[in-house]
């Protein structure tokens, strides 16, 4: 009996040792050793967004190949732990709990869903891990400000509204409307959209939704025509921008429609065919196009092709570009890395262009939005064309 | 008036095609309902499935007409094999675990889907013929893609219906559907009855797939219509055929002219109140009649 009691208190007291080193070492920095810097990700690698987090896993993981290839962030090689919450918020709680204890990240890169990342944001930054670049439009994922949160997607409200306002002065639209998928998403594009028509002192004309997953867009696009619309945003994703494009095409409805980022995609095009031509559309990142392609661009996509055994897409980009400004940051914070250090980086961050076509980015110690721009493009002889440069 | 009766004429129509795909899964689940007394929660899976297998065959250079023949081929014998090598082992027990088996099944058909590159970046175009044409009738136009499918939908249907009538497999499928243990006891094959009901789910999921595919591609997610077949399935009261695929169109027909006529976000709910409206007036569904 007391020799079991004796072993129950050895083990109480070698436990909390452990936790005790465990927890100095997390003082100078989770995830962070002398040879490398550990950095999770919570995608949908088999949700309803798998078609999008496949890609950004692909695309964060070549750019983190490509700086350890280059030797590394300051000698430590950069490693990418991908847990698959599949857009389910559940999943996703479990998933940081895993990447949070077992594999002792550094930073959260990328998380995927705003349903995921609302249910795990909280516990990632009480542990005092960084949360950095998340595919969500929420507010919170950026303000109030907070030393842990940066957010490199500009919100769709932001684009949107800028967006309208370019598209009905420069080409003086009098009857807008809407065709919003009846989620956040959706709602957030509607904002943008409504301030800026208003700036104009114009309201929408009429305004109708779908569900997620819809198949069938007639009676949409029919309550949309008997309004008599002369511009028609959609905030749709790309299957329903071509489904709802398709439709009016072929009742002989010529109207003007503008879709958001989400329906920005070769994906567009390729399916739509001649139905989707002359669809206007808000740009955050370019389309990486192999034709026609300058060297360095036409490199990196074969480098992407060779590695994954697909083309890039513009998810693809969008998890490069953001790879590469945490690969930014944790150089800027120098040699000895801690969550401090990198927040201070960041702070300072700015960039200008890439290769990829990248809006620069700006980061302050005031904000940590780095960017709120989009640019208009539209499809011309089945690919996007730009239109103009990042709108104000 | 002329114009809200042309648009009327031209969302019923989408509706009508968007039903028939509702109808032909329902088929599959009540299908697999009848003989093997199992709800199949994998139906949406097979139908993306063999719409991927038309796909994959059709790049690899096979035609058409040989690839599609060849990828609803495939799904059948894919549902046999699930049928012979895990299904079979929850006869005789509860209900519960086959369900369980088939929704497995499907996440792993999923999944298998998931880890090829070129399917998880993307969606597919499948071209069937006419699907991209438009036929003018006057003031009317009528998307090849939706005639397409309304003229499978029947030619299905029909076939189906002088399978079970007239041949011997659908005479014994029937009997075994009836009543197992005497149709064993009449020398029908109950096991390999099985192994055929499933197979035939399978090749109606992936025929479904297939006509789906000119209205929303083929992507990983084309099989959540099985969300929308299923309460047609249980519309036409599950156990009966003929009643599955009227279930389909009815609720195709009603969610598009809901959409339409009645508030703004009515459309989505209207097909689901009616559902309940008709298991509270019809508990044994719209076909009860004939099979009860």
């Amino acid at each position: 009996m007391s020799a079991a009691r004796a072993l129950f208190l050895a083990c109480l007291l070698l436990g909390s040792l452990l936790s005790a080193t465990q927890a100095v070492a997390q003082v100078a920095a989770p995830g962070v050793s002398d040879r490398e810097i550990v950095v999770g990700s919570i995608l949908d690698l088999s949700g309803p967004a798998a078609l999008l987090g496949a890609p950004v896993r692909d695309g964060m993981l070549l750019r983190f190949e490509d700086a350890n290839a280059a030797g590394g962030v300051h000698g430590r090689k950069l490693r990418l732990v991908v847990e698959d919450a599949g857009y389910d918020p559940k999943r996703g709680v479990l998933a940081a709990r895993k990447l949070l204890q077992r594999d002792q990240v550094f930073a959260f890169l990328a998380n995927l869903g705003t349903p995921v990342v609302m249910a795990t944001m909280p516990a990632i930054v009480d542990a005092g891990r960084l949360h950095l670049f998340p595919f969500s439009p929420h507010e919170s994922t950026y303000s109030p400000l907070h030393p842990l949160k940066f957010q490199m997607f500009p919100p769709y409200q932001d684009y949107m509204e800028a967006a309208t306002r370019h598209m009905v002065k420069s080409r003086g639209y009098s009857r807008a409307c809407l065709l919003y998928q009846d989620d956040d998403y959706g709602l957030e594009v509607m904002k943008g959209v409504e301030s800026g028509l208003a700036k104009l002192g114009q309201r929408l004309v009429e305004r109708t939704a779908y569900k997620r997953g819809a198949t069938d867009f007639s009676s949409q696009i029919a309550r949309l025509r008997s309004a008599r619309c002369d511009l028609v945003v959609l905030a749709t994703v790309v299957r329903e921008t071509v489904a709802a494009m398709t439709e009016a095409r072929r009742n002989g409805w010529a109207v003007d429609m503008l879709v958001s980022a989400s329906g920005y995609s070769s994906q567009t095009h390729e399916l739509g065919g001649a139905a989707v031509e002359g669809l206007f559309g808000v740009s955050v990142l370019p389309l990486p196009y192999a034709d026609g392609a300058p060297p360095r661009l036409a490199a990196w996509i074969g480098r992407y092709h060779k590695r994954f055994g697909a083309d890039p897409n513009v998810w693809s980009v969008m998890g490069y570009v953001l790879a590469d400004l945490f690969v930014r940051g944790a150089e800027q914070a120098g040699p000895e890395l801690t969550t401090a250090r990198f927040t201070a980086a960041m702070e300072r961050l700015h960039t200008d262009g890439d290769f990829l076509g990248s809006p620069g980015y700006r980061f302050s110690p005031q904000d940590h939005l780095g960017s709120r721009q989009g640019r208009l493009a539209q499809i011309r002889n089945g690919r996007w064309v730009m239109l103009t440069d990042y709108l104000e | 008036m002329l114009r809200a009766m042309l648009t009327f004429i031209q969302v019923l129509l989408s509706g009508l095609a968007i039903g028939c795909v509702y109808g032909l899964v329902a088929l599959s689940f009540v299908l697999v309902y009848k003989a093997a007394d199992t709800v199949s929660f994998m139906q949406g899976e097979l139908l993306m499935v063999g719409a991927f297998a038309v796909v994959v065959l059709q790049a690899a250079g096979w035609p058409l007409a040989a690839a599609l023949t060849g990828g609803v081929a495939g799904a059948a014998l894919l549902g046999a094999v699930l049928e012979r090598t895990a299904l079979r082992y929850t006869l005789g027990h509860s209900h519960l675990s086959a369900v369980l088996l088939t929704f497995g099944l499907g996440l792993m058909l999923r999944g298998g889907v998931t880890a090829v590159p070129a399917a998880s970046h993307g969606m597919f175009v499948l071209p069937l013929p006419w699907a991209d044409e438009v036929f003018r009738l006057g003031p009317l136009s009528l998307p090849g893609g939706q005639l397409l499918v309304m003229a499978i939908t029947a030619l299905v249907a029909a076939a189906l219906s002088l399978f079970f009538r007239y041949s011997r497999s659908g005479l014994a499928l029937r009997a075994c559907a009836e009543d197992a243990r005497s149709a064993a006891l009449m020398g029908v094959p109950v096991a390999r009855m099985h192994t055929l009901a499933w197979a035939l789910g399978a090749a109606l999921a992936a025929l479904a797939g297939v006509l789906l595919a000119p209205i929303t591609f083929v992507h990983l997610n084309m099989g959540f219509i099985a969300l929308k077949a299923f309460p047609a399935a249980v519309l036409g009261g599950l156990t009966s055929l003929p009643g599955a695929l009227a279930g389909g169109v009815f609720l195709g027909v009603v969610e598009a002219l809901a959409g339409l006529v009645l508030p703004e976000g009515s459309k989505d709910v209207v097909p689901y109140l009616l559902l309940l409206a008709a298991l509270l007036l019809f508990p044994a569904g719209f076909g009860a009649r004939r099979t009860a």
